[in-house]
């Protein structure tokens, strides 16, 4: 068992210890930013329970994102180093003083002063509000603050945590990349309409030509030409309508048929083309290759399946699952007949065979008693999983 | 001899364009479009009067009283635009048939005049002679 006397010694040390803690946390007034400088007030009683207190306003004190405690009567108990140095407030000039005094009464704003009373009373929280601090020769600052009573102990104390966030450059960059989007948008606009009128120049070029010219065949060739261009065309309308890249087959095949039928077939009562999609989606890549073998495959069937004013249905097929996907153009007319010897493949069958390859796809065609169906076929093999057996 | 012959030609066409043709006013900036959709009209059948934006063609309306048919693209420069213009014609000259056409919008019915037709560029040429033809009855 330890002397008397020692134990009066360790109390010593230990109130001295406190007073040491205390004392070293008492503001050394610093403007230099990046010096840990702190401000406090309120004398602290020198028992046991200081050293809580005093880690609570450490923290306060020390902290990055600017925070000042207040008492019941809106006095600054604390602030913190990092609000002092982002509002300007000089330490020295904090203790006593009520929120609404600092600096030069640009924290005086009738409706955070009742905000705050609100809260001391416990009748409210201030989250999230938004408060414009105006300070003469400055630029206004866009703050954010949040307060809520500090409930601790069995005080009766009233004590408030007021938060401040700056939030004026956050709320500038947003402004910016809005207004970098609205442009972004209006830009792509302009693009589509330099599109879509230098499509209009040479589909008008194309049509005209097809008036001029003498020669049947050559009439033909132009008009195939502009089936082709409208056919590109109509993947940059639905481009334009999806805003996102991706072209829905439903629709753009529905629209291809309409304007091929428009263009190509002289007596709406006499042929049709019918249209049946899926809900397939696919970018505009191979929408356009798509596009193209139907608008080949279509115009092929107009000119040699239905002869001598014979009447018919076109049917365009398109349906996938998964990764695969067939698309089919069959007829009613009069069927395909055997392939000559020695006739060198139209312009028509070099487009559709490149473009079944550039779609990794095969081609079939069959009979359709009456009439031809063609089918362009992309499958992948599926890997079917071995069955362990155990 | 010549003479007689060619003021009988003159008689003879200008007596088929006060018979059977209306009038349409084309307006369209970029000279080619305008030019090429002129060429359509009257291919069609009908005879047509080009203006470059709005300003031109009310002045143009302004003028003479046989216009039937407006054919308008949106986008274009100058005071207003295409959309605007053809409400302008619908309140002032009611009687005129309007169809608007555009690169860069897709237009609802609700945006334009009662009984105006809108098509997307690039439009097809027979599409628009057949609906200039229903509208104008020929």
């Amino acid at each position: 068992m330890e002397p008397f006397w020692l134990w009066r010694v360790m109390l010593v040390v230990h109130d001295a210890l406190v007073l040491l803690v205390d004392f070293s946390l008492i503001a050394f007034a610093s403007n230099k930013p990046g010096k840990v400088s702190l401000s406090m007030v309120a004398p602290i009683n020198f028992h046991p329970e200081a050293a809580g207190l005093s880690l609570m306003l450490a923290v306060i004190t020390s902290s990055d994102a600017p925070l000042v405690l207040l008492d019941g009567q809106l006095a600054v108990i604390a602030a913190s180093a990092s609000f002092c140095h982002a509002f300007q407030i000089d330490p020295a000039s904090v203790p006593g003083k009520r929120l609404s005094e600092l600096g030069n009464g640009e924290w005086d704003v009738p409706q955070l002063n009742s905000l705050l009373e609100a809260t001391a009373s416990g009748a409210a929280e201030v989250q999230g509000y938004e408060f414009s601090l105006n300070r003469n020769g400055l630029a206004p600052r866009c703050l954010v603050l949040n307060a809520h009573k500090v409930k601790y102990d069995d005080r009766e104390q009233t004590r408030l945590l007021l938060a401040v966030a700056d939030v004026t450059e956050a709320r500038a960059n947003d402004k910016i990349r809005d207004d970098l989007l609205r442009d972004k948008a209006i830009l792509l606009k302009e693009v589509q309409h330099r599109v879509a009128n230098s499509l209009q120049i040479i589909a008008s070029i194309l049509m005209q030509s097809a008036r001029r010219v003498n020669s049947e065949e050559t009439r033909g060739h132009l008009n195939d030409a502009h089936g082709r261009l409208m056919s590109i065309a109509a993947v940059q309308q639905q481009l334009a309508a999806s805003g996102l890249g991706k072209v829905e087959l439903r629709s753009y095949f529905t629209q291809l048929c309409k304007s091929l039928g428009a263009s190509m077939i002289p007596d709406h009562r006499l042929l049709t083309i019918e249209v049946s999609v899926d809900a397939s989606v696919t970018d505009g890549n191979t929408s356009t290759s798509l596009g193209l073998i139907v608008t080949e495959l279509v115009i092929n069937a107009l000119k040699h399946a239905f002869p001598e004013n014979r009447s018919g249905k076109i049917v365009v097929d398109y349906r996938s699952h998964g990764p695969n996907w067939t698309l089919s153009i069959s007829d009613n007319g009069v069927g395909m007949p055997a392939p000559s010897e020695g006739v060198k493949p139209g312009l028509g069958t070099n487009i559709i065979e490149a473009l079944a390859k550039s779609l990794d796809s095969e081609i079939k065609v069959a009979s359709a008693n009456p009439g031809t169906a063609i089918s362009v076929i992309h499958a992948q093999l599926a890997v079917v999983p071995v069955a362990r057996i155990v | 001899m010549e003479t007689n012959q060619r003021s009988t030609f003159k008689l003879l066409f200008a007596g088929n364009r006060m018979m059977n043709s209306a009038v349409i006013l084309v307006v369209e900036d970029h000279p080619l479009i305008r030019l090429s959709a002129m060429e359509l009209v009257e291919a069609a059948g009908f005879h047509a009067i080009g203006a470059e934006n709005a300003d031109a063609a009310i002045a143009i309306l302004e003028a003479r009283a046989d216009i039937r048919l407006v054919f308008t693209d949106v986008e274009m420069p100058g005071s207003i635009d295409g959309l605007k213009l053809v409400h302008y014609i619908r309140d002032r000259w009611p009687p005129v048939h309007l169809i608007v056409v555009s690169g860069r919008d897709k237009l609802h019915e609700n945006q334009l005049p009662a009984g105006s037709k809108f098509f997307s560029k690039p439009y097809n040429d027979n599409t628009i002679v057949a609906e200039m033809t229903r509208l104008l009855g020929t």
